[in-house]
């Protein structure tokens, strides 16, 4: 400031210059000496004012140019010293002892911090030499187009110090910073500040040719060679020694490290690129051995169910590309594998108790097929739950996953039949002692296997069989749940799908009306009463699971065979021109047995009414054979020899059976068994209820299955092509597959077929001039 | 806003602020304008000078200025006072009475606006002379 005192003389107002050259070296001497006191960190001596007026001159007067260049000489002078008496003596010691880290890291550290004292220096003085030369900045260097002298500080620092061409400042700043970073990734505690100064250092100076930073120029890419380097040798020591949880963890820890670092004292632009390194060397490089670990890769995690590992591995596997594929795929896998296992036990189990089952050992193929669905239903829940505690919720492995349940579901082509005896199992009165919510949560998972049927016309079939005997034997458990479910199976396949269901719930509650109606009838009729209490329920037979080819045939009592009389005449009388047939094979009957004992009342069949009656006629011990039950009764023989079953062979003997067995043979002697007791009064003869089907009921009704799929078929045929009258033979095939998929996959040569059955029968013909095409005639 | 409404509410912040040049007591600054015979004080503020100058961004930035009894003492020589005048009228207010100056009052207003980096006053001034 001029308002200290200064040694007089040394400044004096011009006096007549001698010349322009004098005046200039003048005033040079004074700026040259000036930035010297400035470097020596004397500025307080000095006075802007006066300095400024010097520069102000000097470029007033066209010398700005030699101003310019003598300041550039004195800085670079300035630089040099420091290079040699500061920067020199600071290198750490390198080469042979670089192997012991400590002393090495020790000397890299002071180096950084000499450095940093240096360049902190350097900036400070710059920022007091911009202030003197503002008005060369502003007049001199825009003109001239020259840097300003700030940036031409910093332009010097960089040739000067940081890539000086005399002495090795560069080598020993990069090593220096590598091995710093080296020794914080080995868990050394490092001086983070002076490592941060000098990366802010080589941030702030500029590569005259890239025009990017010395950072970007120098420092950059060999840090990330030496990281790769580094972590490509720590993924092979990692996967050597530590298990797949631990693996991860280190990785994460690892990847944290990382931004941390680069967060702390690296420019955050290397941030994307050291995480590739990162997730390249330690995740996409070991994947597969990753996953694959024996005892603690991903399917062990899976069987072991651990969450927190799974998850990691989903967030981890998430940063590079093929990452989730491949768990996606192993994962898919294993389910395919486990499903593949569950399908195998039922099949072992059916063909192993094949013959029990067809001997009348009920339980046994409902209970494969109950333990079929319980099986995929737990194996589906363990699956939904790493979906939701470990994956996210992520639609594309919901997706897979989905993919592998219903391969391994289609696998098992009883398939639709187990699940339907699973929801029948679910819907029957009281069976397992849960409560409503309990069986419609069962039955919501439930619809979640449906989904994945291809075959659901087969599942319907046998849905329709199953709730038919829940109906008419009242089993269910309620008309809700049963209303419930055909409500759910109505969301996922639609209305038509339902109809013939529902029309099956109606019939019941129409027939209740009916029968009303019916002891109405009887009570103001005239007629003899019938001497039982006679039970109808009328069925539309287009609805239920019938055979109406071969109705089957019994011989009743003649009470009953009355009774039915006058319930026929009632009924046509009121709806002429139906037609009523008899389905004995499906009712049931309560009759009064006398044992020795005490009288039990008795739910039997139909049919085993039939055949207890004809004892009534018979002396105590005196027997019937098995061809004269068949005789007489005209029962068909599968149903004789089931329902005799029940009768001599099951938990309640109320017939005794000569020679003993399980088997009904023919020759075989039955008995009245006058010596049954049972503690209940009224009791329950089981007849063989929902099982899996034998071999031949299995053909029969894959046999009826197809013949629905050739009249579906047709009549999609028939309706595409009212719609578009002609069409090329494979876009109307694409279109019936399409119509059909919901129900089930139909072939393309079971189309064909049925376009030419249309053809002969004239819904169709093939168009005159292009045989791949078709018309349709109305 | 019209551009009467405008200059009018201008005037005011004109007139506040060489009010506040001429007769503030307030100052922390004190710079001394000329040599030998013809020199003269004038009191003024680090903030205004600051703000509205670069060369007194510089001239009273800790690097360089050194207060004394609260006060930054500043010495320009080699401006007169009559002209320093004008100028530090033209720092407050952005307002020069072109008019009351003959030519070599405005060249000499030129040099020293010139050397202060004040660059939108050279360019009036030199506007003025041609």
């Amino acid at each position: 400031m001029s308002s200290r005192k200064q040694p007089k003389g040394k400044i004096r107002p011009p006096k007549k210059p001698n010349s322009a050259d004098a005046q200039f070296n003048d005033n040079w001497d004074r700026l040259a000496q000036a930035i010297r006191e400035i470097h020596k960190k004397n500025a307080s001596i000095l006075s802007f004012e006066e300095l400024y007026r010097n520069a102000y001159n000097m470029v007033l007067h066209k010398n700005g140019d030699k101003l310019y260049n003598g300041v550039r000489e004195v800085i670079t002078q300035h630089l040099e010293e420091v290079a040699v008496s500061q920067v020199v003596p600071a290198f750490p010691l390198s080469g042979a002892s670089s192997s012991q880290t400590n002393p090495n890291g020790a000397g890299g550290a002071n180096f950084l911090k000499v450095l940093k004292t240096v360049w902190e220096d350097h900036t400070t003085c710059m920022l007091m030499i911009r202030d003197i030369l503002m008005y060369m900045d502003r007049v001199y260097a825009k003109t001239a187009n020259v840097p300003l002298v700030y940036d031409l500080g910093l332009d010097l620092f960089r040739d000067t110090i940081v890539r000086s061409q005399n002495y090795p400042i560069q080598n020993h700043l990069l090593e220096v910073l590598l091995q710093q970073i080296k020794l914080e990734r080995e868990n050394e505690i490092i001086d983070r500040t002076n490592v941060k100064a000098s990366i802010d250092m080589l941030l702030e100076l500029t590569d005259a040719s890239t025009k990017d930073t010395v950072y970007a120029t120098d420092f950059e890419n060999k840090f990330l060679e030496t990281s790769s380097e580094y972590y490509r040798v720590e993924g092979q020591m990692l996967v050597g020694e530590y298990d797949a949880p631990e693996y991860m963890k280190k990785v994460d820890k690892r990847l944290n490290e990382e931004e941390q670092r680069v967060r702390h004292y690296l420019s955050q632009t290397t941030e994307p690129k050291i995480r590739n390194i990162v997730e390249e060397e330690l995740i996409s490089k070991h994947l597969k051995t990753v996953i694959e670990m024996e005892n603690s890769g991903l399917i062990p995690m899976l069987r072991n169910e651990k969450m927190d590992d799974l998850g990691r591995m989903y967030k981890l596997f998430g940063r590079v590309v093929k990452g989730h594929d491949e768990m996606k795929s192993a994962i898919s896998d294993y389910i395919r594998e486990l499903g593949k296992a569950i399908n195998e036990t039922v099949t072992s189990n059916t063909t192993a108790e094949g013959g029990n089952a067809a001997s009348g050992d009920k339980q046994t193929g409902a209970t494969v097929a109950v333990r079929w669905v319980q099986e995929v239903l737990d194996l589906k829940d363990k699956f939904d739950k790493v979906q939701n505690l470990a994956l996210s919720n992520d639609k594309a492995f919901q997706t897979s996953f989905n993919e592998a349940f219903e391969y391994f579901i289609n696998k098992n082509s009883k398939s639709p039949e187990f699940i339907s005896l699973f929801i029948d199992d679910n819907l029957k009165k009281g069976l397992k002692g849960k409560t409503e919510e309990e069986v419609d949560s069962v039955l919501d998972k439930t619809i979640t296997l449906f989904r994945f049927i291809g075959e659901k016309d087969v599942f319907e079939r046998y849905y329709k069989q199953h709730l038919a005997k829940r109906l008419l034997l009242g089993r269910s458990v309620s008309d809700d749940a049963e209303r419930g479910m055909i409500g759910k199976l109505k969301v996922e396949c639609g209305y038509q799908f339902t109809t013939k269901l529902e029309g099956m719930f109606n019939d019941m509650r129409i027939s209740s009306d009916t029968m009303t109606d019916f002891k109405e009838y009887l009570d103001k009729s005239v007629l003899e009463k019938p001497k039982l209490d006679l039970s109808v329920t009328v069925l539309t037979s287009t609805f239920w699971p019938m055979n109406l080819s071969a109705s089957p045939r019994c011989n009743l009592p003649p009470e009953l065979t009355k009774a039915c009389g006058t319930f026929q005449n009632f009924y046509l009388g009121r709806h002429s021109g139906r037609r009523l047939t008899w389905q004995s094979n499906m009712g049931t009957a309560d009759i009064r047995g006398s044992f020795k004992a005490r009288k039990h009342e008795l739910n039997v069949s139909t049919y085993q009414m039939v055949i207890l009656l004809m004892f009534n006629d018979k002396q105590d011990g005196e027997s019937l054979s098995y061809e004269q039950i068949k005789g007489e009764s005209d029962i068909p023989e599968a149903d004789l020899k089931r329902n005799l079953q029940s009768l001599a062979c099951a938990k309640y003997k109320i017939l005794v059976k000569e020679p003993k067995g399980k088997e009904i043979n023919p020759g075989d002697q039955f008995n009245f068994n006058n010596d049954f007791t049972a503690p209940l009064q009224r009791i329950k003869i089981q007849t063989v209820a929902s099982k899996v089907e034998s071999e031949g009921e299995r053909k029969e009704t894959r046999e009826k299955v197809e013949e629905a799929r050739k009249h579906q078929t047709e009549a999609a045929i028939v309706r595409i092509m009212k719609d578009r009258k002609t069409m090329e033979h494979n876009l109307l095939i694409a279109e019936v597959v399409k119509q059909l998929q919901s129900r089930f996959m139909p072939n393309p040569a079971l189309i064909k077929k049925r376009i030419e059955a249309l053809i002969e029968r004239e819904y169709l013909e093939r168009a005159t001039g292009d045989r791949r095409v078709y018309n349709y005639l109305a | 806003m019209t551009s009467k409404v405008n200059s009018r509410l201008f005037q005011e912040l004109t007139n506040d602020l060489i009010n506040l040049l001429e007769n503030d007591d307030e100052h922390d600054v004190i710079i001394e304008a000329g040599e030998g015979e013809n020199t003269r004080k004038f009191k003024a503020h680090y903030y205004i000078l600051r703000m509205r100058s670069p060369y007194f961004r510089q001239a009273l930035s800790s690097r360089w200025a050194i207060k004394e009894d609260g006060k930054y003492i500043f010495k320009k020589p080699n401006i007169t006072p009559e002209t320093f005048d004008t100028i530090l009228r033209y720092i407050y207010a952005s307002t020069i009475d072109v008019e009351k100056l003959n030519e070599v009052q405005i060249v000499s207003a030129l040099g020293a606006a010139d050397e202060l980096c004040l660059n939108i006053l050279v360019e009036v001034l030199q506007g003025e002379l041609l």
